[in-house]
């Protein structure tokens, strides 16, 4: 097995989690940060872990429409993330804009900026759906690796 | 040292407090806002619904053809608020608690519910149009047991108009064969007469 192969499958067991606000109401961050905090949720028993650089992240999880102001600082810290990288969108906001849809100050939806590879709607999605939500990018993640299962 | 082993053997003896989601089951409260979806046999297309969502996910629009409408939620816009619920006049939309919402994003546009109503013709001049639910028209004609909510349901609103004035052009002063004696000078227009 190359030292390639074997970091790819050491690194599996823990993809780090990035958080992007994009102008969110601070909801949908509330939840995330419940489902990292709160024992009950617990998502580091995945091997998940917020990190404070955008470097070392592996999934990144966007809230909030995009509005004007943020669009640019979004796309710079989301260049910033090294591939393979899954985008998780969380909350109604980033997928379709949900109330801010077509605001004069709203850039999104966020796919039109950012490849999005899982959608988590809910306004907030309940902690339980973004867990949800993190597995599914987790095996997508594992897919673009190249290791599938 | 006595209080600390006293919530260790309390934690030995509850378990773990963490949810076992998702590798496990976990707890749905019954009244948690999951997914709307619409009740195509009470539906009358009426836009209450459209009009109060917060989050524009709700779209009803006429078929091509005219025979009907369809009307589609999107919950990849919907933010639960329940106000469609709320103000739906007939009760046709209802929200379950299934939470399941996460997915891939070439499914954005997938996650929609969507019903196609078709009109049904009027049974006196075949125009089309929405019936209402019987158990609707029950209730709002309950105090007349002169009137027949299922002949009534299958009339589009202009020929109810036309069988209601039939019903009451002899309760009108001027009515003959009630009160004609009385009032020789108003004029009882033909049309208006019952007629069997």
């Amino acid at each position: 097995m190359s030292m390639d192969t074997w970091l790819k499958k050491m690194s599996v067991r823990s993809p780090w989690l990035f958080r992007i606000n994009a102008g969110s109401c601070n909801g949908c961050d509330v939840e995330l940060a419940t489902t990292a905090c709160i024992p009950r949720y617990d998502v580091e028993r995945l091997g998940c872990k917020y990190c404070g650089s955008p470097r070392h992240a592996d999934i990144v999880l966007i809230t909030g429409p995009l509005t004007a102001r943020v669009r640019d600082r979004v796309l710079t810290v989301w260049n910033e993330i090294p591939e393979p990288k899954v985008t998780v969108a969380v909350g109604i906001c980033p997928i379709s804009g949900g109330v801010f849809r077509e605001g004069y100050s709203i850039e999104g939806p966020i796919d039109r900026y950012i490849p999005v590879d899982v959608n988590v709607p809910g306004c907030p999605p309940r902690p339980q759906a973004i867990l949800e939500g993190v597995v599914l990018a987790r095996s997508i993640w594992l897919k673009k690796l190249g290791l599938e299962g | 040292m006595a209080g600390f082993l006293k919530v260790l053997v309390r934690n030995l003896m509850q378990g773990p407090s963490t949810d076992p989601f998702p590798l496990g089951e976990t707890f749905t409260p019954q009244r948690l806002r999951g997914k709307v979806h619409i009740n195509p046999n009470l539906c009358m297309g009426c836009g209450v619904c459209r009009h109060s969502c917060t989050a524009g996910a709700i779209d009803i629009r006429q078929l091509e053809d005219g025979t009907g409408f369809k009307i589609t939620v999107w919950q990849n816009a919907c933010c639960l608020c329940a106000s469609c619920r709320h103000y739906c006049p007939m009760g046709a939309i209802t929200i379950d608690n299934n939470w399941h919402s996460a997915h891939a994003a070439e499914e954005k546009y997938d996650k929609v519910e969507q019903q196609i109503i078709r009109y049904e013709p009027c049974s006196h001049c075949g125009s089309l149009m929405r019936p209402l639910p019987l158990e609707r028209v029950r209730a709002l004609y309950a105090n007349d047991d002169s009137l027949d909510p299922k002949l009534l349901r299958t009339l589009c609103p202009k020929c109810r108009q036309i069988e209601d004035a039939k019903r009451n052009s002899c309760k009108l002063p001027g009515a003959p064969g009630k009160s004609a004696s009385a009032n020789d000078d108003a004029a009882t227009p033909a049309s208006a007469a019952p007629t069997a």
